[in-house]
């Protein structure tokens, strides 16, 4: 089977975060034998998600393995030499055989199989969910106790508040691709509005506002300041994608957030 | 570097996030454009010949650049070679958008963000850690210090 190794090493390379690293000692490789034996070779270890790579050493330039850590778990076990740490990733699908893999010390044994325990893509992705529904329950409750506390002051960022925060993350459809910020108007509002929860682009909107005439220091106008307070450089890029998620998917984890509720 | 293919090729036959039969063409010139079934399974796309069980290819998924190719197609490369792309070919403009939006969620790199981002935004407004329930608020996957970009 192909595989885009270059990319998958450069991957392994790149300073994208490693969840664990260490020396751990393997048996598998190239000339070894099926059934483990010996002491077992010694080499630097790094965790990145779902993929475990292995190198020569801390400063090795290419890995020399890769192992993907879905649709396995997690085990102690015995080392072919005494008094090793030793644990092993054992997968469901037949044929597969475990990794055999040892530990300096009782701490990072341990350390080791919780990490390589939860590194699954799956489990990441529940958790994910997880949050984005409590986040879900967190602005609905929060809106709504400003809304009650709001005397009524006429003023337009209320209304669009709510629908700031209903709009954001349960309806995916009603968050236009292209969109002009062309006044306050009701609908043309709350769709920009929705649009730039999901953006997190709050300057344009956030100008209109208060060039209508609303006041800068109205309280409704601290709902905003979640979002501006996260409009930093090193979240662009997490903004982005989260604003194309929710073009696409919000509809649908709306749904399942209702339904695991239920 | 060694890898077990069996491993990847069980991971294959997991439930696939998005899996359909498209028009493939691979980077190298002269290629030429072939049917072939699309799987979409974690941060992984498999490729396979569309009468054959086991693919005849994978491509790991993160820090992948997705582009559009016009007419309804995308263009699949990685960053440390943005020019060298793996083509596909949609029978729709849905279909299109549907496969970009899935491929550009579909990175354990784009769900950490997810996470810290939620995380952050759920203890700011409420004043707690939602992970601490779960005990692994210390985990090293979940830390802000982790995102790097």
């Amino acid at each position: 089977m192909k595989l885009n190794e270059r990319s998958v090493a450069h991957y392994a390379l790149s300073d994208s975060p490693a969840d664990h690293t260490g020396f751990l000692r393997t048996w598998g490789g190239p000339g070894t034998p099926p059934t483990p034996s010996g002491t077992g070779r010694r080499c630097w270890f790094v965790l990145k998600g779902n993929l475990l790579f292995s190198f020569e050493s801390r400063e090795g330039r290419a890995p020399l393995s890769l192992v993907v850590l879905e649709g396995c778990t997690v085990e102690l076990a015995e080392a072919p030499a005494p008094e090793e740490f030793a644990f092993a990733i054992c997968f469901d699908a037949p044929g597969v055989r475990p990794h055999l893999l040892a530990a300096d010390g009782p701490v990072a044994q341990e350390a080791w199989v919780k990490a390589l325990s939860r590194a699954s893509f799956g489990y990441m992705r529940l958790v994910v969910r997880e949050l984005e529904s409590q986040l879900q329950e967190a602005r609905r409750s929060l809106a709504l106790q400003r809304h009650s506390s709001c005397k009524a002051v006429a003023n337009r960022c209320k209304p669009q508040a709510l629908d700031y925060w209903s709009l954001g993350l349960e309806n995916g459809h009603s968050l236009p691709r292209d969109y002009s910020p062309v006044g306050l108007g009701e609908e043309g509002g709350s769709r920009w509005a929705g649009r730039a929860l999901a953006e997190g682009v709050l300057q344009g909107p956030a100008n209109l506002l208060l060039g209508s005439g609303q006041s800068p220091v109205s309280p409704e106008t601290s709902c905003f300041s979640t979002l501006h307070e996260w409009y930093g450089q090193e979240i662009v890029a997490l903004r982005r994608r989260w604003q194309q998620r929710t073009q696409g998917s919000q509809a649908e984890y709306g749904e399942q957030a209702e339904q695991d509720r239920s | 570097m060694r890898y077990n293919e069996k491993e990847l090729q069980a991971l294959s036959r997991q439930p696939a996030e998005l899996a359909a039969e498209l028009g493939m063409r691979g980077p190298k010139k002269g290629s030429v454009v072939k049917r072939r079934l699309v799987k979409l399974v974690v941060n992984f796309l498999f490729y396979f010949r569309t009468d054959e069980a086991e693919p005849v290819g994978a491509l790991l998924l993160e820090r992948c650049i997705v582009a559009r190719e016009e007419p309804s197609g995308f263009s699949i490369s990685f960053m440390e070679d943005p020019e060298r792309k793996y083509y596909f070919k949609c029978c729709s403009e849905e279909q299109c958008q549907e496969w970009m939006e899935a491929l550009h969620q579909a990175s354990y790199e784009f769900m950490r963000r997810s996470l810290i981002f939620y995380r952050n935004e759920i203890q700011k407004m409420t004043g707690k850690d939602p992970l601490e329930q779960f005990g692994i608020s210390e985990e090293a996957r979940f830390q802000l210090s982790s995102l790097k970009e």
